[in-house]
């Protein structure tokens, strides 16, 4: 039979090196154009005053803003606020995340039913969700809250105007939850089953089961969890928005930062250097995180 | 010319002090069959993967045909591999799977469809051509893996332990008919494996790895009767070879039996140094001799009994296997003698066979 | 597996099983309970909704009707939508575009400093929008960007991208090495690979991170409102325009709501399990 004989084409070919990075390039390259351009010229403002309103000439000031910014309580109040806006939370969701996943994991009637309610706060979009619950939950006169509370023999309380902190944080456990039950459950699928079973062969019971072996199975999905709660939550802007519109106890720290600038203080000078406080801020945090990550990193080999 | 060279090849692995490939060596003839074998960390699938570029060459280089492809890409290599797990693509048919490569290069509709016809015909796969992997037994998405690789027509064919993963008769089956396959097509083949009778059932010449060094490359008789050290010697055979430490002393004993050599092998062995002595069970004899040794246990295969000894030496049992023919009368705990009938191999200190001689113990 | 695949355990006593299974209808109805209001508050009149909870009313499609009206000037329910639909699909196109052959260069054949250019993807995510958006913002005016969709399809894109790429290298980790060397030999290179082995077999997996991209696009409210206010606005801006402050607009809020809502979670509740599935099969690693 007549065959094509399949010669290799011998093209002339780039160094193997640089075959591997271009179809990284792209990516890179776009991330780096959005998000570093900005960085960088969010430092040279910083170094400036920079006032938009009442418009005026920008002076090169150096590291004056950052000098005001270190006797600014209302920023320390921020930064305090950020952490019980995120730590809490996150630890919250997490929490409830691993409950509900571990409801979920076991066969009952209408099992897919309830899981489908449970990942709906995640979907859900959060300007609405800080205004369903400003307007309709939480609301002093009839909200459904107080309306099971007055008739526990209570008195309603307004919560969003007398517990910011509390309303938001209900929040954004509400909404987050689900994003760690989702994560947990794939952790308790991924859980070999022949371990467990040796386990019961051995006489654990579900609670010993459940801290010696699932626990430590369960380890990197919790720690991504919390890594990206974490990243997500720290920048939470919107619920805020709608729910309180910044004021004590609920301000964090990129409404705070939004407040000096576009948000009515129009200082973007000093605005921005608040900015590169957070993003010097955020990277101590990260090299935290990010040790979290080269744990889940460490496990693997350079193919 | 040969079809496959390896010159002086080397690979390292990232994050290892020792290569995983040392120097290797390695010419494989035209239309050769040619087994690496060799222990779990020898280097024989690292070797494998050197030819067909998978793997980065640390220093050395790599020839196929004349071409030296040592920065040539696999795609580039003309060849074709055959992996442990078949890699079939789950999604395609086995038609599909067996004319991939044909489309990637580019081959005219019909000519492939006919090509995956023809290789489906020569391994009776003709009737699963429409099916997709996960619906095939093992043997039949091995026999896919081959496929894909014969439908290429390449210059050289790599297999990597490609019956590994099927039941023991099956492959005791297909190991003939791969052979056989191979001898019909002519083509260059490099096959990897770690069990040392595929490699001898297989092989026109077999070459034996350990630690990434190339131990000797002969034809399976040779590396039978003339294994060039202990490794070598202990590696090849099932059951494995009797292996003695003799120690110092002249004459060599084994036990408080003192064993007699011919020929030139007793100037060759020299009045001092460490000496190993070896004999294939075949060449152990259990019923009259001097040797006495306990029987631990009997294995009866039918046409053959391989009988478990223990004898003591130098202070230690020492384990030794005899192969004999039925009938045998004896159990375990049973004492018996010893005696030594066959070829006894030499090995001094440093593992290297000094010499090889028909010996008697007395 | 999971201990879900064993509808009761041999031995387990059927009233724990039962029991377990009523606490989870429990949760999940109070979990849900805020969305199940916030529909039901949708169908009543603005008296209805804001008195005492009401469980039974006169239900009506008014307020459906009032939020769809175009009233000129303001921003309309058909324009936010037609915006945000854009504005997600491109820039989720976008993502995955750059994002797949990216996580091939860190999963199936890795750059050298693959972690070093994982860390600095990741940390990207790291730095706050708030902090950002100065400078996008005056970029955006001086480049004659401000109020177009093109400017939430770039900025989307980069604030999903950090994600997609981690998510798709893990799932392209999963694909066993054999399938890849062996399609390498057959003769295909990145294009070939992709369409024949990756994208068939990490399918699950993109479909997952395709739609987290979907959720935090259609659901981001900070961009949108900053740099499109006028025009291109989305569907989050046009919920925020249903609440008055004077008269009661509960109601209105509600219908508003969850049409603004609705396309994702249909898309979340259509996906889960895959979601599940994919997060399984590889997020994690």
């Amino acid at each position: 039979m007549d065959h094509t004989v399949i010669r290799p084409r011998m093209r002339p070919a780039l160094s193997d090196s640089w075959r591997r990075r271009l179809p990284l390039l792209p990516a890179l390259l776009f991330l780096i154009l959005l998000t570093q351009v900005p960085f960088a010229l969010s430092i040279f403002y910083s170094l400036t005053d920079w006032k938009v309103v009442p418009p005026g000439p920008r002076e090169f000031v150096g590291l004056d803003n950052y000098d005001s910014l270190l006797h600014d309580s209302f920023f320390g109040e921020a930064i305090w606020t950020s952490v019980r806006l995120t730590v809490f939370p996150v630890i919250g969701a997490l929490v409830l995340g691993t409950a509900f996943a571990l409801l979920l994991d076991r066969k009952f009637f209408g099992r897919g039913v309830v899981r489908t309610m449970l990942i709906t706060p995640f979907l859900l979009v959060p300007v609405v969700v800080g205004l369903i619950w400003k307007n309709q939950l939480f609301h002093g006169l009839y909200g459904a809250i107080n309306w099971v509370v007055e008739n526990l023999g209570g008195t309603p309380v307004e919560f969003v105007s007398e517990h910011p902190t509390l309303s938001i944080g209900i929040v954004l456990v509400w909404q987050w939850t689900p994003f760690m039950m989702l994560i947990v459950l794939a952790g308790l699928q991924s859980q070999p089953t022949d371990i467990v079973e040796a386990a019961k062969v051995d006489g654990a019971g579900p609670f010993a089961i459940f801290r010696q072996l699932t626990l430590s199975h369960l380890r990197p999905y919790l720690e991504l969890g919390i890594l990206l709660g974490t990243i997500y939550l720290i920048q939470v802007y919107d619920q805020i928005a709608v729910m309180t519109g910044g004021g004590p106890g609920s301000t964090n720290v990129p409404y705070y930062v939004y407040q000096r600038s576009i948000g009515g203080g129009w200082e973007f000078g000093l605005a921005s250097s608040y900015s590169i406080v957070v993003v010097i801020a955020s990277i101590v945090i990260a090299t935290f995180a990010l040790r979290v990550l080269s744990t889940l990193l460490k496990g693997e080999q350079i193919a | 010319m040969s079809a496959v060279r390896y010159v002086e090849a080397t690979r390292t692995y990232e994050g290892t002090d020792t290569p995983a490939v040392d120097s290797l060596s390695l010419d494989v003839d035209d239309g050769e069959l040619l087994v690496l074998v060799g222990p779990s960390g020898s280097g024989k699938s690292t070797a494998l993967r050197l030819l067909a570029g998978l793997e980065p060459l640390d220093a050395g280089e790599v020839h196929i045909g004349d071409r030296d492809v040592s920065n040539v890409r696999p795609r580039d290599r003309d060849i074709a591999m055959v992996f442990q797990n078949y890699a079939l693509y789950p999604q395609l048919t086995v038609a599909e799977n067996i004319g991939f490569a044909l489309k990637q290069h580019g081959v005219p509709k019909e000519e492939r469809a006919a090509r995956v016809h023809e290789t489906a015909r020569t391994l009776d796969l003709e009737p699963y051509l429409d099916r997709k992997p996960k619906h095939l037994s093992g043997g039949q998405r091995q026999r896919v893996a081959m496929g894909r690789a014969i439908a290429r027509q390449p210059a050289v064919y790599l297999m990597d332990e490609p019956l590994s993963n099927l039941d023991a008769k099956l492959r005791v089956q297909t190991r003939a008919e791969v052979a056989e396959l191979q001898a019909r097509l002519g083509v260059t083949t490099v096959y990897v494996t770690h069990d040392q009778v595929e490699a001898m059932t297989m092989g026109q010449r077999v070459a034996v790895l350990r630690d990434g060094v190339l131990q000797q490359v002969d034809a399976p008789s040779t590396l039978y009767h003339e294994p060039v050290n202990l490794f070598v010697a202990g590696f090849i055979g099932s059951p494995a070879m009797n292996l003695v430490d003799a120690g110092d002393e002249r004459p060599l004993r084994i036990g408080d039996s003192a064993l007699s050599l011919d020929g030139s092998a007793g100037t060759a062995i020299g009045n001092d140094g460490g000496v190993t002595v070896g004999f294939r069970p075949e060449a152990l004899c259990v019923g009259e001799g001097p040797l006495s040794g306990e029987i631990r246990v009997v294995e009866d295969l039918g046409s053959e009994i391989f009988v478990h000894v223990a004898v003591d030496h130098r202070g230690e049992r020492l384990p030794l296997v005899s192969k004999m023919s039925p009938p045998f009368e004896g159990r375990t705990g049973d004492r018996v003698t010893l005696q030594i009938t066959g070829t006894t191999h030499l090995f001094d200190g440093d593992g290297s066979r000094i010499g090889s001689a028909t010996a008697t113990l007395g | 597996m999971s201990a879900a695949d064993v509808t009761v355990a041999v031995g387990e006593r059927r009233w724990v099983n039962r029991a377990l299974g009523a606490l989870a209808w429990l949760v999940g109805l109070l979990v849900f309970f805020p969305v199940f209001w916030m529909v039901l508050n949708s169908f009543k009149s603005e008296q209805d909704a804001n008195t005492s909870p009401k469980l039974f009313f006169d239900p009506t499609l008014d307020r459906y009707r009032e939020v769809t009206e175009s009233a000129g000037g303001v921003l309309s329910f058909g324009e936010a939508f037609t915006n945000s639909a854009v504005i997600v699909l491109l820039s989720t196109l976008i993502v995955l575009a750059l994002a797949i052959p990216a996580a091939y260069a860190l999963a199936i054949r890795p750059v050298r400093r693959w972690r070093d250019v994982l860390f600095f993807i990741i940390s990207t995510k790291f730095l706050p929008v708030v902090a950002a958006i100065l400078p996008i913002w005056i970029l955006a005016r001086n480049l004659d960007l401000l109020n177009t969709q093109l400017v939430l399809v770039i900025l989307y894109a980069g604030i999903n991208l950090p994600l997609a790429v981690w998510m798709l290298r893990s799932f392209f980790r999963e694909i066993p090495r054999e399938l890849i060397e062996a399609a390498e030999i057959d003769g295909a290179g990145l294009r070939g690979q992709l369409s024949s082995v990756i994208l068939p077999l990490a399918a699950p997996g993109i479909a997952a991170t395709a739609l987290l991209c979907v959720i935090f696009a259609w659901n981001e409210y900070f961009y949108a409102v900053q740099l499109n206010p006028a025009e291109g606005s989305t569907v989050p801006i046009w919920v925020t325009t249903n609440v008055s402050t004077r008269g009661e607009f509960l109601a209105k809020l509600s219908a508003a709501s969850v049409l603004a809502c609705i396309p994702v979670v249909l898309a979340g509740w259509i996906a889960q399990k895959r979601m599940i599935r994919g997060l399984a099969m590889g997020a994690i690693k």
